[in-house]
């Protein structure tokens, strides 16, 4: 037991609320207002995980986002959030959370014991060790991912929800600390939209923290109350808390995460509220006053639970009323870790400051410490920390006041905390991840950003390096009154004032020494989170890593959820140290999005479940259920698949679909064909180049089949298109590829034959397509359609009538994707199903049957017709379709990839060509993608020579057929091929790709 | 022939809305319903040829707007789309009469109509928060559309018209095959705010509502 409450008068804690929670099955109290870290610490909870590769026992480090160690897993079941850092999980009553390490217990770890010989564990441990044999890696990989990792993903579905929202304001305001919120007054008080978002639970950032702050001759808090008063009272101003911006791209588009109900205990949830919010903000200006985080120094075992930033001693003693020990060590390097020694004495603990400086702070800093009560020893360091699973104390040395060296011995001090103070470190990420780079600034000891921002973003604060308030202030009134200039408003404010204190200069001190070579001594750690120690850097560096990029990589030193926030510039120093060169020649690694963790629940927000991506459907969708249809998806849309009757197996309901459909009628729903309405004088001409086939003859009142091919001379789509008049066609699409066609249309006409005068209207959704196919299709229209002559000379294949059906005006093709004489009627969609049901009562005499695309697809390879995008593949030629006649060479302009068709390429004889295949076994249906062998002991690598492309049973022939692209297949018919499957091999004789009615006597009957 | 009675349906028949409907009232704080089988005619013509604009303005009655604005009048809305092109926002039985004076006006210059009234519908939108509602689901700067603006934009991942003709609310034209997804997508994203599928506003004077008031030939509308 070490940590304990205290009262502070500043505690935003809420002394009247307490709350009742559980920590690994234990249960707990705590106070509205406290974090989880907060209240373990009152509690006196030290041990809180086991570290990554060593297991070594860790405990709370810091007090915000920047905690490495205290990674928790939150609730249960669908609830769960694993791996949240404790010191940002609000206490709510009724707070479950556990540990994620340890195993087979936090207090007895495996892993620890591997601790033991952690100098047999260097940096790339895995990659030196586990070199082999191959054969044992997936026992290698299970041992090493069971150690690894923290807490577990949710297995539970998501009880709760997430959203998105988005957001256009003037300016945005990251960082809700004094110098954001003046920035924030000064835009609102301008008339500009202003957002403020702010990471912590209430703003005020490091005022909340230091009790002694004042701005304009009052106490800091004061003022932050006024200030978030009149940003209230603004009605241009929003202030967002909870919410962290995360992420900056281009254009200044940050995304923030609001942590809408994270802090409320799960049964005060609201279900209609979402549980977290990401808020994508398109600013025109960018104020980043995102501070600063206080980094450690690094000395022997500062990793001991108990061990902790002076700055998080602070926060919790003044902001929680809790204080970290009763005998604490304080060791620093500068000025402002002061303060913290001077409130934890005058909250009653004993403190001993240690400055590494032989002077110390400036005199009015010392004596207000030495008036609390604290102790000060000047020009000593820590080298080790003693204890195991606690701090017991710690060996001093005395250190060289001129070089980072060790000159004499120190004591050893009996202590139950340790703290230490390294410096600030800018909180500069926003402003790299699009790009942007820190400097090394030597006075702050920091890299910093830019006074003067960039292009959009302006910097303010502590985030410039700016680490006494009144410089802070002065800098951001300064850089946002030059912002308000570029919008041409004023400023209206004076420059709110804090005192200016007398400073003692930092000491550059990164590694504290222990007078042991680096790696001799007791571990100092850089990164816990990644178990990174300062010998491990040195390592790298002795192993040639000369880049910090590689740096990172070999040792993992600012990995993870905290990403480097405290290790960073320490590893940076430290690596430069090895290198031999200055730190700002190192430079830093690539600050990435996120700043901190996201959920994928809120990158997600409403598109997941049933609106996760469109499904689109047709007007006859209620047709297709009440006909117990299952649908598959085809490019957004929801197709029926097929309709099983009873217990019918797909197999079975689709070889009834196709004997109905073959020998008396069957019904499909083609309204998703995509469908384009193209009109002008220059109609025609355009199509003659879009497709590859002539257009100049087709008479209105006739449909024909197009292939359209890409530049090279590959087919990319396919369809009919009907003459509606001499400068007015009716195009077909596939179904995926409408949007792709429309978008190739209007491409080629904008910006290669802008002269034609042609225009494209997507027509898709306004047309109902009800295919009737089959032997009987003819019968059953008579009874619909009374205006049009469907006599087979009157009315033939290959052309479209205009009339009535059922009473509803319609365009009637004579066309067939089957073989079969059939008819597609189109109609306003509004009609779509009223149509549909009415051609299944008329068809109702002669069986009619629906069917779906897998009948289609079996209906449509037994003719030999192809599907793009199944049977090609974007390296298919017409010519390699056998599909040549669909290509009109003789056209006076030319036409979309035909020059290709003459290549060297493109004309070789033995390229892939569309051929049939019949298994020798006719029950053997091939499997689709398999490979295809010459001969029957082809042994690997084998001689591939193609693939099946579309393979079904067909109940009509029954029988088996496939359809294949085979090298040089046109000249192969009649030979046996070898096709590959599921280790066995099937001989097939190449035939013919049409397999029904070669001479097409029943599409023309 | 047997005497056949047509009906018609609405992309958004299979949500049933007229039984959902419910009066509305200021506690719902984002309203929404649909504004079935109305007329959608597409005009293709070059806006900033004189004669295109008159003779769409001799046809319609209203005038060619100007970029991402409408126009109204008798004959219904007109949206601006691009610069060649306009969509009419009608009554389903104005529609035969409209696109035959359409054919007459554009004889001789290169301008279309083209009818697509089975691939569109109308939703309107409405209740204190829904531009809020809008700004959950699109990145358009949504509070900057004004009376007589139209924003044409994506909502989700499917294509919408937002044309706003008060502060009340605004009309979203979407296509067809989108419906379902979107009208399930307004109502997640409307979660938070009371959603209700609320009786819409007695017409006055809205260009929008008026054209439903104008009738439909919708002999049985049905319900899925």
């Amino acid at each position: 037991m070490s940590g304990y409450r205290v009262h502070r008068n500043s505690q935003r804690i809420n002394a009247q609320a307490p709350c009742q929670f559980r920590f690994d099955g234990k249960q707990l109290k705590g106070f509205a207002g406290d974090t989880l870290a907060s209240a373990l610490i009152a509690n006196g909870t030290r041990l809180i995980g086991r570290s990554f590769k060593y297991g070594r026992p860790r405990g709370i480090v810091g007090h915000g986002s920047e905690e490495p160690n205290a990674l928790i897993q939150l609730e249960t079941g669908g609830y769960t959030v694993p791996d949240l850092k404790a010191t940002q999980v609000e206490l709510y009553d009724g707070l479950n959370a556990t540990t994620t390490t340890g195993f087979p217990s936090l207090h007895f770890d495996l892993k620890g014991l591997a601790g033991t010989f952690s100098r047999f564990m260097p940096p790339g441990f895995y990659y030196k060790t586990f070199m082999g044999p191959i054969k044992a890696w997936p026992l290698y990989e299970k041992i090493i991912r069971k150690a690894a990792g923290y807490g577990r993903a949710p297995v539970d579905p998501d009880p709760e929800f997430y959203d998105h929202l988005h957001h256009h304001v003037d300016v945005l305001v990251v960082g809700g600390g004094a110098c954001g919120l003046w920035a924030a007054t000064l835009a609102g008080r301008a008339g500009l939209k202003t957002l403020l978002v702010d990471e912590q639970n209430e703003a005020g950032g490091w005022m909340l923290s230091d009790t002694s702050a004042q701005i304009d001759g009052k106490p800091a808090l004061k003022w932050v109350s006024e200030r978030l008063a009149e940003l209230n009272s603004l009605s241009n101003v929003t202030v967002l808390t909870r919410t962290t911006a995360f992420a900056h791209h281009e254009q200044n588009l940050v995304q923030a995460l609001e942590l809408v109900q994270d802090h409320l205990p799960l049964a005060a949830r609201d279900s209609h509220t979402p549980r977290e919010r990401l808020h994508k903000i398109r600013a025109h200006h960018v104020v980043l006053a995102s501070g600063s985080i206080e980094r450690p120094l690094v000395y022997g075992n500062n990793d001991r639970p108990g061990v902790m930033t002076a700055a998080a001693a602070q926060t919790y003693l003044n902001r929680y009323g809790v204080a970290v020990g009763r005998k604490v060590l304080l060791m620093t390097h500068n000025d402002a870790a002061y303060d913290a020694a001077r409130d934890l004495a005058q909250a009653g603990s004993r403190v001993t400051l240690i400055d590494t400086r032989l002077r110390g702070a400036a005199d009015w800093r010392q004596h207000e410490a030495k008036s609390a009560g604290v102790a000060l020893m000047l020009g000593y360091g820590i080298a080790e920390v003693h204890g195991k699973t606690s701090v017991s104390g710690a060996r001093l040395v005395q250190l060289d006041p001129f070089t980072n060296t060790v000159r004499a011995r120190g004591p050893r001090l009996s202590a139950d905390s340790v703290l230490s103070s390294g410096g600030l470190t800018s909180t500069v990420h926003l402003f790299c991840h699009n790009n942007g780079r820190p400097y090394w600034n030597e006075n702050s000891q920091s890299f910093v950003v830019p006074d003067e921002g960039r292009q959009g973003i302006s910097c303010a604060g502590s985030i410039t390096g700016r680490w006494e308030l009144s410089a802070a202030l002065a800098q951001t009134h300064a850089a946002v009154s030059a912002m308000l200039l570029g919008f041409g408003r004023s400023t209206n404010g004076e420059c709110p004032v804090s005192d200016e204190r007398e400073l003692a200069p930092t000491r550059r001190l990164f590694r504290v020494p222990d007078g042991l070579p680096e790696g001799h001594g007791a571990k100092a750690f850089v990164d816990y989170q990644n178990d990174v120690a300062a010998a491990d850097i040195h390592l790298a560096v002795r192993e040639n890593y000369r880049s910090i990029e590689h740096v990172k990589r070999y040792t993992a030193l600012g990995f993870g959820t905290d990403q480097g926030k405290l290790s960073n510039v320490n590893g940076f120093a430290i690596a430069a140290e090895a290198l031999g060169k200055p730190i700002a020649e190192v430079g830093t690694t690539t600050y990435r999005p996120a700043y901190t963790p996201v959920t994928f629940g809120a990158l997600a927000g409403s598109h997941v479940g049933d609106t996760f991506d469109p499904r689109r459907y047709t007007a006859m969708q209620s047709a297709h259920v009440k006909r117990g249809a299952l649908f598959e998806t085809v490019g957004q849309w929801m197709r029926p698949w097929y309709f099983p009757k009873g217990k019918e197996t797909m197999h079975q309901a689709v070889d009834r679909e196709c004997l109905a459909t073959r020998n008396s009628v069957g019904v499909m729903d083609a309204s998703t064909l995509g469908k384009i309405d193209v009109k002008g004088p220059d109609a025609r001409e355009f199509l003659n180049r879009i497709y590859s086939n002539a257009w100049s003859k087709l008479d209105p009142g006739k449909c024909r089949y197009g292939l359209m091919l890409d530049e090279n001379g590959m087919v990319m789509d396919d369809g009919v298109t009907a003459c509606l008049a001499d400068d007015h066609f009716h195009m077909t699409t596939t179904t995926g590829g409408a949007a792709r066609v429309l978008n190739w249309l209007e491409r080629w006409h904008q910006t290669e034959w802008p002269e034609l005068k042609v225009r494209f209207t997507s027509t898709t959704d306004h047309w109902s397509t009800t295919a009737v196919v089959g032997p009987k299709s003819r019968a059953v229209l008579q009874k619909l359609c009374s205006d049009i002559d469907l006599s087979a000379d009157a009315f033939k294949f290959m052309d479209w009538r205009e009339g009535t059906v059922a009473g509803v005006p319609a365009k009637v093709f004579r066309i067939s994707f089957s073989g079969e004489l059939a008819y597609e009627i189109n109609v306003d969609a509004c009609y779509g199903h009223y149509i549909w049901e009415q051609v299944m009562q008329a068809g109702e005499e002669f069986g009619i049957t629906p069917y779906g695309t897998e009948t289609m697809h079996v209906l449509r390879a037994e003719k030999g017709f192809i599907i793009v995008g199944q049977d090609t593949d974007g390296s298919m030629t017409p010519i390699d379709l056998a599909m040549g006649w669909a290509v009109g060479m003789k056209k006076p302009f030319s036409f979309l990839g035909k020059r290709s068709l003459s290549r060297s390429d493109t004309v070789r004889k033995d390229r892939k060509q569309l051929v049939g295949l019949y298994t020798e076994d006719p029950k053997v249906v091939l499997a689709e993608g398999a490979q295809i062998l010459s001969t029957s002991d082809d042994a690997p690598p084998a001689n591939m020579q193609g693939h099946v492309t579309s393979s079904y049973h067909s109940a009509f022939l029954g029988r088996s057929i496939a359809m294949a692209v085979l090298k040089g297949g046109s000249q192969r018919e009649g030979d046996t091929v070898y096709v590959w499957a599921h280790g066995k091999k099937y001989p097939a004789k190449v035939v013919s790709s049409v397999f029904v009615d070669q001479e097409g006597v029943r599409q023309h009957a | 022939m047997p005497n056949f009675q047509p009906y018609l349906q609405s992309p958004l028949v299979n949500f049933n809305l007229p039984a959902q409907t419910v009066p509305a009232e200021a506690s719902q704080k984002v309203r929404a319903n649909e504004l079935p089988l109305m007329g959608y005619i597409v005009l293709r013509g070059e806006l900033a040829d004189t004669a295109v604009a008159q003779a769409i303005t001799k046809a319609t009655g209203l005038a060619v707007p100007t970029a991402c604005r409408f126009s109204s009048g008798d004959a219904g809305v007109l949206i601006w789309q691009s610069p060649d092109e306009c969509l009419l926002v009608t009554a389903r039985n104005y529609v035969p009469a409209l696109l035959a004076a359409c054919t007459e006006a554009f004889a001789g210059l290169f301008a279309q109509a083209v009818d697509n009234s089975g691939g569109l519908t109308t939703v309107y939108l409405s209740g204190v928060e829904h531009v809020t509602l809008l700004r959950h689901l699109g990145v358009y700067d949504f509070e900057s559309v004004t009376p007589g603006d139209v924003a044409s934009t994506v909502l989700g991942k499917a294509g919408a018209l937002v044309c706003r003709v008060d502060g009340d609310g605004v009309f979203l034209v979407i296509r067809r095959s989108f419906a379902d997804y979107l009208w399930l997508l307004i109502t997640k994203a409307a979660t938070p705010y009371r959603f209700a599928v609320a009786k819409l506003p007695a017409a006055g004077k809205s260009p929008f509502l008026r054209l439903v008031d104008a009738g439909s030939p919708a002999k049985r509308p049905v319900a899925a």
